[in-house]
């Protein structure tokens, strides 16, 4: 189709192209040059091109000359070694697990390979702790949560030698299925938790490969600190440990840590509702601050504004003003506090109870501590595994406690700092360091971890504390939830403890961010 | 300060008559006037001075090497402690702390005047140890027990607590 187009702007020269078209696609205006006229066109600038042209095409020759040598070479060694490989279906990266098919396979658990099974063939699923090769063998240590093996490939008549290579070179952290034969070692493997055992591979596929660099090892992320610097090895540190924390969480001592906090939290609603207790779930969405204005986090709803709730403080005494009689709530408490130390997050999980009592509170005290009691037992009973891995890599004594709970008053507290050098007033507040030299010297006096201080000057406690009725202090004015108290209200008294807390003095760590899975502090949102 | 400390010494030593002082300079270093010619100026020239007027030779030292290892520490309490910043006092109690191991007094095996002396000038940064600090710096905290329960020496400067149990196991942080 030929147009007349004398409004084409910006083309100023038309040499070269024979047409001008329109496209019957798109409708665009076209222009054509035709083969004829590319070829002669401007045979200067060919000429002086060619010199060029032709180094230019010698190099390429000779690249690609190279390129095909290289690959006749490798494709000679494939050949070579497909044409060896008898076991090349032995071993592989599988495709990935879509429910493609119902395998009906037993995986057997790293934890359950002893003795026993000597001599069995058994499937394992587990991750590539660590692969070396040796000559004709590679040895790996397969790991599951606390549990590892050491695996065996080695060239014989089951493997070959390309099935050995793969296996050495298979990336630390990949997700293995090995089908193997269990066989009893006569000596002792140290290193691993399964030490009477060993597994000599018959097939091994990657279900899920792990990237070749990995943020961090695991081997640094369990080695004690001591040790590290003695031997002059990497230990990792914190904020590693945070950024990355799925990895770090694989290691055994996190493991440990983890196990025993979800029994921190059993024991806590076992031991309750045994007793008698409701769990309740309190709103974490609410209208007033209820621990002081200073540390609560404000989130925007809808119109106008609201908070985190800082505790379930009012929430717990309404449902006591509700005829719950007993009650404990486990959930997340958010205080905005820009606190950057071992011991503070700006959200944790709170395990808080609320109880009514006859006639004195010290009934409230007994219930509560006798629930810690048993927690502790609990833990000391059924944990000591988690409690001695632990240990391995940080190392403290044992959680000591009374029976019945050791009770002092905040009089006697003071008289024991003052004792030991520390001047302070009756109504003061015990500061940190105060704090924690009377924990020093209670356990030294006593030799308990937990204790109880009672009667607190009322100065320095939050408007919610009923004063001692002996004291001629006057009431603190709580306006905020009078409400709940005008229709008839039990009397009744509480406590709280921070779940991360719990857990990191017992097993005597030292920063609360070990005990928390994703810790939330002023400088960490993520991960 | 030191002219507290002066007239401690003199109950110390014993001294009957108590002696004028007065104070020379930005750092207040005591003069001890006298009847005759300009006054002797250093605290430890003055104490030295003393010790010889309540006829206590032997609290300089008995032998010359006792002798000069007082002179030493009355040295080291005038150059070091006087005008020590807080990162020196971690190593000045460290290195009294391995000096003290296996030695009851400063110097020999009997009070002198560096005791004393040393006894005063460290009050101030035992006092505001805290219990953790005092356990490890040990040897220091023994010593300086000993020396304010010796009699004469304390006089106007207030106990400080010390713990007889140990509260802390080594090793916490």
């Amino acid at each position: 189709m030929r147009v007349s187009i004398p409004s084409l702007c910006g083309l100023s020269d038309f040499r070269g192209f024979s047409q001008v078209a329109v496209s019957n696609h798109t409708g665009r205006l076209v222009l054509v040059m035709t083969k004829e006229e590319l070829k002669g066109a401007s045979e200067e600038e060919q000429q002086a091109q060619s010199k060029k042209g032709l180094k230019k095409a010698q190099k390429e020759a000779e690249k690609a000359a190279k390129k095909a040598e290289k690959q006749a070479k490798l494709a000679a060694e494939q050949q070579s070694t497909d044409e060896d490989d008898f076991a090349k279906d032995r071993y592989g990266v599988s495709p990935m697990v879509q429910s493609q098919e119902k395998l009906d396979r037993v995986l057997v658990r790293v934890q359950q390979l002893t003795p026993e099974r000597a001599d069995q063939l058994i499937w394992v699923r587990a991750r590539v702790h660590t692969s070396r090769a040796k000559g004709k063998q590679c040895f790996l240590v397969l790991r599951q949560q606390q549990f590892n093996v050491q695996a065996l490939v080695a060239v014989g008549d089951r493997a070959s030698k390309q099935m050995v290579k793969f296996a050495a070179n298979i990336n630390k952290e990949s997700i293995v299925d090995v089908e193997a034969m269990v066989r009893k070692v006569d000596q002792k493997i140290e290193s691993c938790s399964q030490q009477d055992v060993e597994l000599h591979i018959e097939r091994i596929f990657v279900i899920s490969q792990a990237e070749p660099r990995l943020p961090l090892q695991l081997e640094d992320a369990v080695r004690p600190e001591g040790e590290g610097d003695e031997e002059g090895r990497a230990t990792v540190n914190q904020d590693t440990r945070l950024d990355n924390r799925v990895i770090d969480l694989r290691t055994t001592t996190s493991q440990a840590i983890f196990r025993l906090q979800s029994g921190v939290c059993q024991l806590f609603r076992d031991t309750l509702t045994d007793k008698g207790f409701v769990e309740i779930q309190t709103p974490k969405i609410i209208s007033a601050a209820s621990e002081g204005g200073a540390n609560v986090f404000t989130v925007s709803y809808f119109k106008t504004s609201a908070y985190l709730a800082q505790s379930p403080q009012l929430y717990k005494q309404m449902c006591i003003c509700a005829d719950f009689d007993k009650v404990f709530c486990v959930g997340p408490v958010f205080r905005a506090e820009d606190s950057n130390t071992h011991r503070h997050l700006t959200e944790f999980v709170g395990l808080d109870i609320e109880m009514a009592f006859n006639y004195h509170y010290h009934e409230v005290i007994d219930s509560i501590t006798d629930t810690m009691v048993q927690i502790f037992k609990g833990l000391r009973d059924k944990f000591q595994t988690e409690i001695q891995t632990v240990n391995k890599q940080y190392p403290s004594e044992p959680f000591k406690f009374l029976e019945p709970t050791l009770r002092l008053e905040y009089t006697e507290g003071v008289a024991m700092l003052r004792a030991a050098g520390v001047e302070m007033g009756d109504e003061e507040d015990l500061s940190t360091p105060n704090e924690k030299l009377l924990g020093r010297l209670v356990k030294e006096k006593y030799d308990t971890d937990f204790y109880v201080l009672d009667k607190y000057p009322l100065a320095v406690r939050p408007f919610y504390t009923m004063p001692d009725p002996t004291d001629k202090v006057d009431l603190e004015k709580i306006k905020a939830y009078i409400d709940s108290f005008r229709y008839g209200a039990p009397p009744h008294a509480g406590g709280g403890i921070g779940l991360e807390r719990v857990t990191m003095l017992y097993l005597g760590l030292h920063n609360v961010r070990q005990t928390s899975m994703f810790p939330r502090d002023p400088k960490r949102l993520t991960p | 300060m030191a002219l507290r400390e002066l007239s401690s010494l003199e109950k110390f030593l014993g001294l009957k008559k108590p002696n004028k002082y007065s104070t020379q300079g930005d750092r207040k270093v005591p003069v001890l006037q006298s009847n005759s010619g300009p006054g002797l100026v250093g605290l430890v020239t003055i104490a030295t001075q003393l010790t010889q007027e309540a006829k206590r030779p032997d609290l300089l030292g008995k032998s010359a090497e006792e002798r000069a290892v007082v002179q030493q520490w009355l040295e080291y309490r005038v150059a070091r402690l006087e005008c020590c910043v807080k990162e020196d006092i971690k190593t000045i109690l460290k290195d009294l702390n391995t000096y003290l191991e296996d030695k009851v007094y400063l110097a020999g095996n009997h009070i002198t005047i560096a005791d004393p002396l040393m006894y005063y000038g460290l009050h101030p940064v035992i006092m505001d140890l805290a219990v953790m600090d005092k356990e490890k710096y040990l040897n220091v905290t023994r010593w300086f027990d000993h020396m304010q329960h010796y009699p004469g020496v304390r006089h106007h400067l207030p106990p400080v607590v010390v713990l007889r149990n140990r509260v802390y196991t080594s090793g916490h942080h």
